[in-house]
């Protein structure tokens, strides 16, 4: 590649135009450490970032407080599992046990040697497996400690939903904090055709609805789904359930099964 | 006169680090130097209020928990806090497009709208607009066409090269042209300014 084809990549990377393609041949020279693709991004990058002065504005109030609500949310569970990890540490050894324990692990120590390979290859699967269990219990954790709040808040609003024509006979109930998000538990729903989906909508006075997430329903026609803290969280006072295409769009277009007001 | 100052890359980068180590306060200070960069830059490829503050929450979010991921060698925090908000519009936009294709005005038309701001910053982040769009008008047509959109409607170089019915060789090195020049634009205007 020559200088100026590394040069126009990096433009076009800077502006975000690449197709897929180029784009990949860039990135490969920037993970290869190409010092004038480097350099040229990092000028292109610069003039870009200057170029977004034009449209600055003043940041919004509103969405920093829901950020710093989520990492509130986020300590908190992170507080509570060093706790559970702490008291489940085991009681220190005893000092008689001590020597034991050290020739024991030296034999053991000698042991790994001998198998080396294979052992660190188990020990590397083994700790890149418990990671990953780690990181699935601290969101697990961090979604019960949000529902807990949400539960625990007297300032969580309860809202029924009713089944429309689709399903008359549905019900559903939204358990709603401003800053926590929510839950809703739904029943009596059809189940959804193949390629489809609920999903559920939050509206504000006469706002357009803000699609909050989408569920499937079990064989009985019940389902559940956590929702986040959205923008706009204080002045919610509509939520609906409509049934979208797989994955849900931005605005609703399917019929609505469930809708209740605060 | 400045409501909000810009720290320096440096100053900017330690506060990436702080935030790396779970530091609150420290995101709360580089929110507030950087978000309104961001928003503006995402509502002006969006175009939709709520939309576009969603976004900002997700890039803000993305920050707090990868800001171990900045390496400094590769630009300054403002660069990289560009980027991730333009590339985070521009695939909810495109995600959008590929939805409802009659959601969003057509290109053309958009282009020549030149969005009013009524929350604009005053101060220093104004006279830097001025510089900018000095140096956007002193680019040729051509090339500002491309920048523009390129950069605020996320079109890709092809996608570019069929609007125009240019071919894709002259749109990718009028993309550089452009950048070049605005470079040079930018730092002349900058150092008679200061």
């Amino acid at each position: 590649m020559n200088r100026d084809e590394i040069i126009e990549l990096a433009a076009g990377y800077a502006l975000g135009a690449l197709e897929v393609e180029d784009r990949a041949r860039f990135e490969a020279l920037l993970a290869a450490g190409d010092a004038e693709a480097r350099a040229a991004l990092r000028d292109f990058e610069s003039t870009v970032a200057d170029l977004a002065a034009e449209t600055a504005e003043v940041a919004p109030p509103a969405v920093k407080a829901a950020l710093m609500a989520r990492i509130d949310a986020e300590g908190r569970s992170r507080g509570s599992l060093t706790q559970v990890l702490s008291s489940a540490r085991p009681a220190p050894a005893r000092r008689s046990l001590w020597t034991v324990v050290t020739v024991g692990a030296m034999a053991a120590g000698i042991a790994a040697i001998a198998v080396g390979l294979i052992v660190s290859t188990v020990y590397d699967r083994r700790i890149s497996q418990l990671a990953k269990e780690q990181v699935l219990l601290k969101q697990e954790l961090a979604r019960q400690e949000a529902l807990v709040t949400i539960l625990q808040d007297p300032a969580t609003r309860i809202i029924a939903l009713s089944g429309l024509p689709p399903a008359p006979e549905a019900r559903g109930r939204m358990l709603w904090h401003a800053t926590a998000g929510g839950l809703l538990v739904a029943q009596g729903l059809p189940p959804a055709p193949e390629g489809k989906v609920y999903e559920l909508w939050a509206i504000a006075g006469k706002g357009a609805p803000v699609p909050a997430g989408v569920f499937a329903v079990d064989a009985k026609g019940a389902g559940s789904l956590r929702v986040p803290p959205l923008q706009a969280g204080e002045d919610l006072d509509t939520f609906a359930v409509t049934l979208e295409p797989a994955g849900g769009v931005p605005a609703p277009t399917g019929s609505m099964y469930l809708v209740g007001k605060l | 006169m400045q409501s909000v100052s810009v720290p320096t890359p440096d100053a900017s980068a330690g506060l990436l680090a702080r935030i790396a180590q779970g530091d609150r306060e420290a995101f709360g200070r580089f929110y507030d130097a950087f978000a309104g960069l961001a928003l503006g830059l995402i509502r002006r490829i969006l175009r939709d209020p709520a939309a576009s503050e969603e976004v900002l929450q997700e890039v803000f979010w993305q920050i707090w928990q990868e800001a171990a991921r900045y390496d400094p060698h590769r630009g300054s925090p403002e660069a990289w806090v560009v980027m991730r908000a333009k590339t985070r519009a521009i695939d909810r936009l495109r995600a959008i497009r590929r939805r409802e294709k009659t959601f969003v005005a057509p290109v053309d038309e958009a282009v020549a709208i030149a969005p009013d701001h009524p929350m604009e910053n005053p101060g220093v982040v104004a006279e830097r607009r001025g510089l900018v769009r000095s140096a956007l008008d002193g680019l040729p047509e051509p090339q500002r066409r491309v920048v523009e959109l390129a950069f605020f409607e996320g079109l890709t170089q092809s996608e570019i090269a069929n609007r125009l019915g240019e071919p894709l060789g002259t749109v990718k090195t009028r993309a550089r042209l452009a950048l070049e020049r605005l470079r040079s634009l930018m730092k002349r205007e900058g150092t008679t300014r200061a």
